[in-house]
């Protein structure tokens, strides 16, 4: 005879809703020392860094003090790009984990100095599926898509585009010479997304920055 | 590919609520509820499992996942429940589409990026044979 079997319920802590907790923490920080900062999402190469650098240069004109956060596996190439661009920066190495997550991001929110920024862009590892299920305590996401990797990609990554503020199409510049139509991945998020809003960007000559800074309300 | 680090998560919570409510009788099924928003492999999360507990009191039991589907509220005329799927042609999976199915508004998401330990089948000892 089988042993009897009884079953119980239990209320033990939910995973998401801690990592919800560690983000609301991250925002009431940044909020404290009036901060606004952005989730910037997106595959390796697809032109994360050079776009937050322009967006850098375009509010640094403006009078905005821009910070940033290089999220990598190892390595600190982003960070040195960002330190050149002459923005305040640290380096987030995440050793061979696939995202940022809100607990590492607060340790560097920690020894950032905030009070002598105002917008703060996080730049996720380049990964589309992992960063989606950790918020990080920002204001807004963003994803960053190039053409470069083909027009089937909100079809291939569906939970991240549909849970993201902002996508930006790069290098539409390249779509000619890579055969790819930039308004078809600009359609498939439309329908995943109804209330994300859409920009066609070429980081190399700034094309599309100003609006894509408009969509993030500046 | 987190799933390690959140089957991780998921045995010490566990096992901190064993050290404060121990059971009595071999556990057999740990009971899960996971979003369906989360990008989680079943599979990568029951293998984690099985090595994460190898040689401890959850030796040997077993995730029984049930996803929970997307459920939202919205801001603008006040729904609470499911949402619309995308499901054409192309997209191979249905995939939520966070939109107020009433009225087409922004919602909030209440449930469906859940990830936690909701009860345990356990295997009572000296049961009678």
């Amino acid at each position: 005879m089988p042993p009897r079997m009884h079953d119980i319920h239990l209320d033990a802590k939910d995973l998401f809703k801690r990592q919800l907790e560690l983000a609301e923490h991250n925002y009431q920080r940044l909020k404290g020392r009036g901060v606004r900062a952005f989730n910037v999402m997106g595959a390796i190469g697809s032109g994360k860094t050079l776009l937050i650098v322009q967006m850098a240069q375009v509010l640094k004109a403006r009078g905005v003090r821009v910070g940033a956060i290089a999220g990598d596996v190892a390595g600190d190439d982003d960070y040195r790009r960002f330190r050149e661009a002459g923005l305040v920066a640290a380096n987030l190495n995440t050793g061979d984990q696939c995202h940022l997550d809100a607990h590492g991001v607060g340790h560097v929110l920690e020894e950032l100095p905030l009070n002598e920024i105002d917008v703060l862009f996080i730049e996720n590892v380049g990964n589309l599926v992992c960063p989606a299920d950790f918020p990080l305590g920002t204001d807004a996401d963003v994803v960053v898509v190039s053409v470069t990797e083909g027009d089937d990609m909100v079809r291939k990554h569906p939970k991240i585009f549909a849970q993201t503020d902002v996508l930006a199409i790069n290098k539409v510049d390249l779509a000619a010479f890579v055969g790819v139509d930039p308004h078809k991945l600009a359609e498939d998020y439309r329908k995943l997304n109804p209330h994300g809003k859409v920009v066609f960007t070429a980081a190399r000559s700034g094309r599309g920055v100003d609006e894509l800074l408009a969509h993030l309300g500046f | 590919m987190h799933e390690y680090s959140l089957a991780m998560g998921l045995v010490e919570a566990l096992r901190e609520e064993l050290r404060r409510h121990p059971v009595n009788g071999r556990i057999a099924k740990v009971h899960v509820r996971q979003g369906e928003l989360l990008v989680l492999s079943e599979e990568a999360l029951q293998e984690a499992w099985r090595i994460l507990t190898q040689g401890g009191e959850l030796a040997g039991s077993e995730l029984a996942i049930e996803k929970v589907a997307v459920r939202v509220r919205c801001g603008g005329c006040g729904y609470q429940g499911p949402v619309g799927y995308l499901s054409e042609q192309g997209w191979h999976f249905a995939v939520p589409v966070l939109r107020c199915p009433r009225c087409g508004g922004r919602v909030e998401v209440v449930e469906g990026r859940d990830l936690a330990i909701v009860g345990l089948s356990l295997e009572e000892q000296g049961s009678p044979t």
